[in-house]
């Protein structure tokens, strides 16, 4: 290790400037500035003019029953997306891991819903959806269950929500899983055969812990992205938050203030409490992560 | 790394170059002392809609020298509405755009749409009066605001009864004139799968409309209060309802329009905006004869809302730029091509002249699905444009559909959503 001079820290932020200067102007600008803005109550938005500050937003964002609705529907909506996307995705990347044949033909397919848009995406789901046209009422139909209105009914737009969800964050999670898979050496597999080691003791003693750096890395993501989702709903749904609101989430909830009823102070606060919320459990992580994790 | 040093400052210069340039665009569309003023129109038009438009900005060009319109299709009506906000903020509005009434008043409020009066009064290129009253009176009252002119009507709309002729007429019925007869009809069409009335999935107006022939009022136009959860208010919710659980009437639902269960032949009526026609013509299976008539009418009374889109003026352009806009927007609202937008969109002419010509009346006679529309300007009204009204409008279509599932009272939904209204009003 060098040590720092004046020269080489100038050298290095150099070298940095490029990306901080969009990450400044993209990114934390924005940020600052949207929780300015959640304490605005009367303010003229086009002429940037602010006659008062103020607490209001938040009291007014807490007693609005379809922000309490959205902070439930993310709720529900990350305990559905998140563990099942992550034991699927794991289980599917173990399989890939094995000697199979076709494997990289099948890593391709798990990989294309990620790298398709969720707009094209989100119609086909649409039309597997359709509660009279729909393939998977179609297959239901097989095993002799009734058609379900998936996408009207209430009570299963937020489950078809989830399916879309996972299948399409799938392929990402995977390809992440084989290159920890691939990490871990072949040496510890060898010497626990030579123990007698059978195969899910294999995995739960020697995948697990030694994929932990990875499952820890997968998990923040996946909790971060289930927390802002908006894209699926919109797409799916045609615009509105589903049926009687069963899929409005926070950030549907932002988008609805800010661009539809332009209430620009109310929507920055409720942005700003999802931050709260998503910096929280991602501390969580860290501190659990910890106890956890082994980086060999 | 002297090399690498000069690589990245030639990167920040023209990345601190390319900020510079996107606020030097500001005042867009000027354009060199010489050359044509050029405008910008945004639109919400796609499809044969979008191809008319193009038509109308290259026939005006070609007539004007000293004026160039670039048409730009923004998408969908809301983003269009979401980028004017953007754009306003921003500094970067076009010279002119197309926006639907009830977004109007925030641009009133928020100082960013010019007042036309001057342009109108104006004796060398404003409008006489008797070109004023040729636009059809409905249409003027809701492009003024205390008797100021803020937008012309454009592509207006209203409600029309769609029904598939084949299916009434294997069933020896005809075309419902009231609400009663509606019903029956529906009750009878409605078995193998198919149902008898449909609403598109925002149907508010529906509401509106029969609210308003019950007697009800939706909102007071004076002092912006929505009187909806009244008497009427709630028998007007429960008729629709009571159709949906009887199994006679469906919403669009996941069809998101009801132009294609009613193009399969699933669904045998249903009431649309008229400007829905070309699209309806494109949904339709072969072998299915359908036509459209005047919305049914309750104790011999009718009323259907109007809306659809006007053209505004916005002031972030200079002064010689609104002006070709004006000029523009008067082409646009001309006798001659509002009757030629008709026949291609569906949308109603909005010139009585236009009405009466004898191409225009042609043209009826040989499309008689867009005869229906023209036949209701009596009976059209418009609901209250206060700022606000979008938001309004979401509160009313959620509580609808907390009815709908049955997760709440008629009674209880409307007073909810007139509560949160007026709430949101204040």
């Amino acid at each position: 290790m060098q040590k720092p001079t004046w020269k080489s820290t100038l050298k290095g932020y150099l070298y940095l400037l490029p990306a901080l200067l969009i990450l400044i102007v993209f990114s934390i600008y924005p940020i600052i500035k949207s929780f300015l803005m959640s304490f605005y109550t009367d303010y003229d938005f086009f002429n940037d003019t602010v006659n008062a500050y103020g607490f209001e937003n938040f009291t007014k964002l807490f007693q609005d029953p379809n922000f309490i609705t959205a902070l439930k529907n993310t709720g529900i909506f990350v305990i559905g997306v998140v563990p099942l996307s992550i034991i699927i995705s794991l289980a599917i990347a173990v399989l890939l891991n094995s000697k199979i044949k076709l494997s990289g033909f099948f890593r391709t397919i798990y990989f294309l819903p990620f790298v398709t848009s969720v707009v094209a995406v989100a119609i086909v789901w649409s039309w597997i959806f359709h509660s009279d046209y729909g393939l998977l009422n179609y297959a239901l139909g097989l095993f002799g269950i009734d058609p379900i209105n998936w996408l009207t009914n209430p009570t299963y737009a937020m489950p078809a929500l989830i399916i879309l969800s996972i299948w399409k964050g799938l392929g990402f999670n995977i390809i992440i899983f084989l290159a920890g898979l691939q990490n871990i050496g072949n040496q510890y597999y060898l010497a626990a055969k030579v123990d007698g080691a059978s195969a899910w003791y294999r995995f739960k003693h020697i995948t697990l812990p030694l994929l932990s750096p990875t499952m820890f890395f997968v998990s923040i993501i996946s909790i971060i992205n289930a927390f802002k989702v908006f894209d699926e709903i919109f797409a799916l749904f045609n615009g509105r938050p589903g049926p009687a609101n069963s899929a409005l989430t926070v950030v549907y909830y932002v988008y609805q203030k800010f661009y539809e009823e332009w209430e620009f102070g109310l929507a920055s606060a409720a942005a700003f409490v999802l931050f709260i919320i998503i910096f929280l459990f991602t501390i969580i992580q860290l501190i659990v992560g910890k106890k956890f994790v082994h980086y060999n | 790394m002297k090399k690498v040093i000069a690589v990245l400052s030639l990167f920040l210069v023209l990345f601190l170059a390319a900020c510079n340039n996107s606020s030097g665009a500001n005042a867009n569309g000027d354009s060199d002392a010489n050359g044509p003023v050029e405008i910008e129109f945004w639109h919400a038009m796609s499809g044969p809609h979008e191809e008319a438009i193009k038509k109308f900005a290259d026939d005006f060009n070609s007539a004007h020298e000293d004026i160039t319109i670039k048409p730009v299709n923004q998408g969908s009506y809301d983003d269009l509405q979401q980028k004017i906000m953007a754009a306003a903020k921003a500094g970067n509005l076009p010279d002119m755009a197309q926006a639907t009434t009830n977004v109007i008043p925030e641009y009133i409020d928020n100082k960013f749409i010019t007042s036309l009066n001057d342009f109108i009064e104006d004796p060398e290129i404003g409008l006489s009066e008797d070109e004023l009253n040729d636009y059809i009176e409905v249409f003027r009252d809701s492009s003024t605001w205390d008797d100021t002119y803020y937008s012309l009507p454009f592509s207006k709309s209203t409600r029309v009864l769609y029904y598939n002729q084949t299916l009434l007429e294997e069933n020896g019925l005809e075309v419902p004139k009231t609400w009663d007869e509606l019903q029956e009809v529906a009750k009878t069409v409605t078995k193998d799968g198919v149902v008898g009335m449909g609403f598109e999935n925002s149907y508010e107006a529906e509401f509106q409309g029969i609210l308003k022939q019950m007697g009800g009022t939706y909102m007071d136009e004076e002092t912006g209060e929505p009187q909806f959860a009244s008497k009427e208010g709630q028998e007007a919710m429960t008729f629709i309802k009571d159709m949906i659980d009887d199994g006679i009437a469906r919403t669009a639902g996941e069809d998101e329009y009801m132009s294609n269960p009613f193009g399969r032949g699933d669904v045998a009526m249903y009431i649309g905006s008229s400007a829905g026609i070309p699209h309806v013509d494109g949904a339709m299976e072969d072998g299915i004869e359908w036509s459209t008539a005047p919305i049914p009418t309750l104790d011999g009374q009718a009323a259907t809302t109007f809306a659809g889109n006007d053209v505004v003026i916005f002031n972030q352009s200079e002064e010689a730029e609104q002006k070709a806009a004006w000029e523009f927007m008067k082409y646009l609202t001309s006798p001659e091509v509002t009757s030629e937008w008709s026949m291609l969109s569906g949308y109603l002419p909005i010139r009585q002249s236009a009405l009466d010509t004898e191409e225009y009346q042609t043209f009826l006679e040989e499309n008689p699905a867009y005869k229906a529309g023209t036949e209701q300007f009596d009976a059209g009204f418009f609901i209250a444009r206060v700022p606000g009204g979008d938001a309004v409008r979401n509160i009313v279509l959620e509580e609808m559909d907390y009815i709908l599932q049955g997760m709440k009272s008629v009674e209880e939904g409307l007073t909810e959503a007139q509560d949160r209204a007026k709430a949101e009003l204040q």
